[in-house]
């Protein structure tokens, strides 16, 4: 059991008080008995004088008796010098004590302080450490039993910390596995149901009218599956630290083309403006092609679902600092400051009345996000209500120093 | 009349496969898994080999890259199509040596794959 803070104080202050008590009680006897003895020596004094004088008065004590009231005056001068020499010394006596025994609180407390230090310092290492995700950090337990009680409550709060963390791990591995899992065992079945919806639609011409629309209601439900599927797939891996890609210089235009063309047909059925500006002479982009393309697809999808018909919308490229940085802007309703700090988290998609009409899965924008941060680069958005929205990403030059090693993954969910 | 062995564990997806190239003019024989297809070329007579292998990635018994790999220590250079559920079921590194003519996922895009196999079995 180690020794307690509160115990060694009480003894501290027990011996400290008693010999403080001891010094008061004995210099305070000490004057008080001076002054009485003072006292009584000078009242004798004077009875002896006044006895001397009523015989120089009476004619009957001859020389004898003026002599002693010559003596006994100087007698009481001594007695007066004598007590104030005393008085002195036991001021002084008591002073010295006083002074013995808070010099000896003094180390007694700063013997204390410094016994409580190290405990105390190794303390905050470990739980600035702890809070630096470090989670074996532990202190060693000893020292003062207050310290010895803190250090153990401390490194029991770590030890729960630590397991709670490793559940957690393990349930996240279990989801990601799960995710990867369910999109792979979906598959089957969907390619089944597809495939053979389509085997129908080669014999449309046999169809009547509202079969043909049947199964294109069929195919149109398959092909979102299969976006969800690929966006679940995508952000499990993503979450699992899977999800890598392979940068290469990449010319900025086609991509860019690319993009729009696949959104051509639909923008075109809403009436939709569909532009791309694309700054002449653009250096090439460290990127993997596959995955830009992916992200202004699903910023152009998202463009064009949640803008009106004869909506603009428009694709831009320009240089800014060592970067190129690729917009997608249009003209639609623009997004609620409310709505705007969620919009790049899963499943949150936008209101307004439109959602009827919006197929989206609402991980495309927490998908892109992923893949813009992969390459380097950080996603934002700008918009206003009744003005419209632009999404905007910076992508590394090729060449640049530190522009793109061979592959990178997102960074192992520790 | 090019001749194509499809080996897929799933009895509808062999279906709906055999249905779509047997309308496109192609014979068609299948396998459950991979196992059945090193069987069927090991014991049919080597001059009989199919024209293409279109081989499910993951299978059980035996795999599509496993089957695969034991027929090209065999010798059989037959153009083979890989499917796969995701593209992270193949893992391209470990089928360099194999000699694959091509990867598809799931869902099957059929124009794709009858391209392909137009272009393998061309004579």
């Amino acid at each position: 059991m180690s020794p307690s803070l509160a115990n060694r104080l009480r003894i501290g202050f027990a011996i400290g008080f008693a010999v403080l008590t001891a010094m008061a009680v004995i210099g305070v006897g000490r004057f008080i008995q001076q002054r009485q003895d003072f006292e009584d020596a000078i009242a004798r004094s004077y009875q002896v004088e006044m006895a001397a004088r009523v015989k120089v008065a009476e004619g009957s004590g001859g020389k004898v008796a003026r002599d002693t009231v010559a003596v006994q005056a100087e007698r009481r001068e001594e007695l007066r010098d004598q007590i104030s020499s005393d008085t002195r010394d036991t001021a002084i006596l008591v002073a010295a004590g006083l002074i013995a025994g808070l010099t000896g609180a003094l180390l007694l407390f700063s013997g204390l302080i410094a016994s409580m230090r190290r405990p105390l310092e190794e303390l905050v290492d470990a739980a600035g450490r702890l809070a630096a995700g470090d989670r074996s950090a532990r202190v060693e337990v000893g020292g003062l039993s207050e310290t010895a009680t803190l250090g153990a409550a401390f490194n029991e709060m770590a030890g729960e910390l630590e397991l709670e963390a490793s559940r957690r791990d393990r349930l996240d591995r279990l989801k990601d596995e799960f995710v990867l899992t369910a999109s792979h065992e979906l598959r089957s079945p969907l390619t089944s149901v597809q495939g053979f919806a389509e085997l129908l639609m080669l014999e449309r011409d046999s169809l009547t009218p509202k079969q043909v629309e049947t199964v294109e209601i069929i195919l149109d439900n398959c092909r979102h599956l299969v976006r969800l599927l690929n966006d679940l797939l995508d952000l499990a891996r993503s979450d699992a630290g899977r999800l890598a890609i392979t940068p290469k210089p990449t010319r900025v235009e086609p991509l860019i083309d690319d993009a729009v063309r696949t959104m051509r047909a639909q923008t075109e059925g809403a009436h939709q403006i569909l532009t791309q500006q694309v700054e002449p002479g653009l250096p090439l982009i460290e990127v993997e092609a596959d995955r830009i393309r992916q992200i202004l697809v699903n910023l152009l999808t998202n463009a064009h679902e949640y803008s009106p018909e004869g909506a603009s919308i428009e694709v831009t490229a320009r240089v800014v600092d060592a970067d190129v940085e690729i917009a997608v802007t249009d003209n639609g309703p623009g997004i609620p400051e409310t709505q705007l700090e969620h919009i790049f988290e899963r499943f949150v998609r936008g209101d307004a009345g439109l959602t009827q009409r919006v197929g989206g899965t609402g991980l495309g924008l927490a998908i892109s996000k992923s893949l813009v941060e992969l390459h380097g680069g950080t996603l934002a958005v700008e918009s206003m209500v009744g003005v419209g929205s632009t999404f905007s990403f910076r992508l590394p030059i090729a060449g640049e120093a530190g522009g793109g090693g061979p592959a990178r993954a997102i960074a192992e969910a520790s | 009349m090019a001749r194509v062995l499809v080996a897929d564990d799933s009895e509808t997806i062999l279906l709906l496969l055999r249905t779509r190239l047997e309308l496109a003019g192609y014979e068609v024989e299948t396998a459950a898994d991979g196992q059945e297809v090193t069987e069927r070329l090991y014991k049919g007579d080597r001059d009989r080999l199919p024209d293409l292998l279109l081989l499910d990635a993951m299978m059980p018994r035996k795999s599509g890259i496993d089957a695969l790999r034991e027929l090209r220590a065999a010798g059989v250079d037959t153009p083979a199509l890989i499917v796969s559920a995701h593209q992270d079921a193949t893992d391209a590194n470990a089928t360099t040596d194999l000699e694959v003519s091509g990867y598809l996922t799931k869902p099957i895009d059929f124009d794709r794959l009858l391209d392909s196999i137009a272009e393998l079995t061309r004579t």
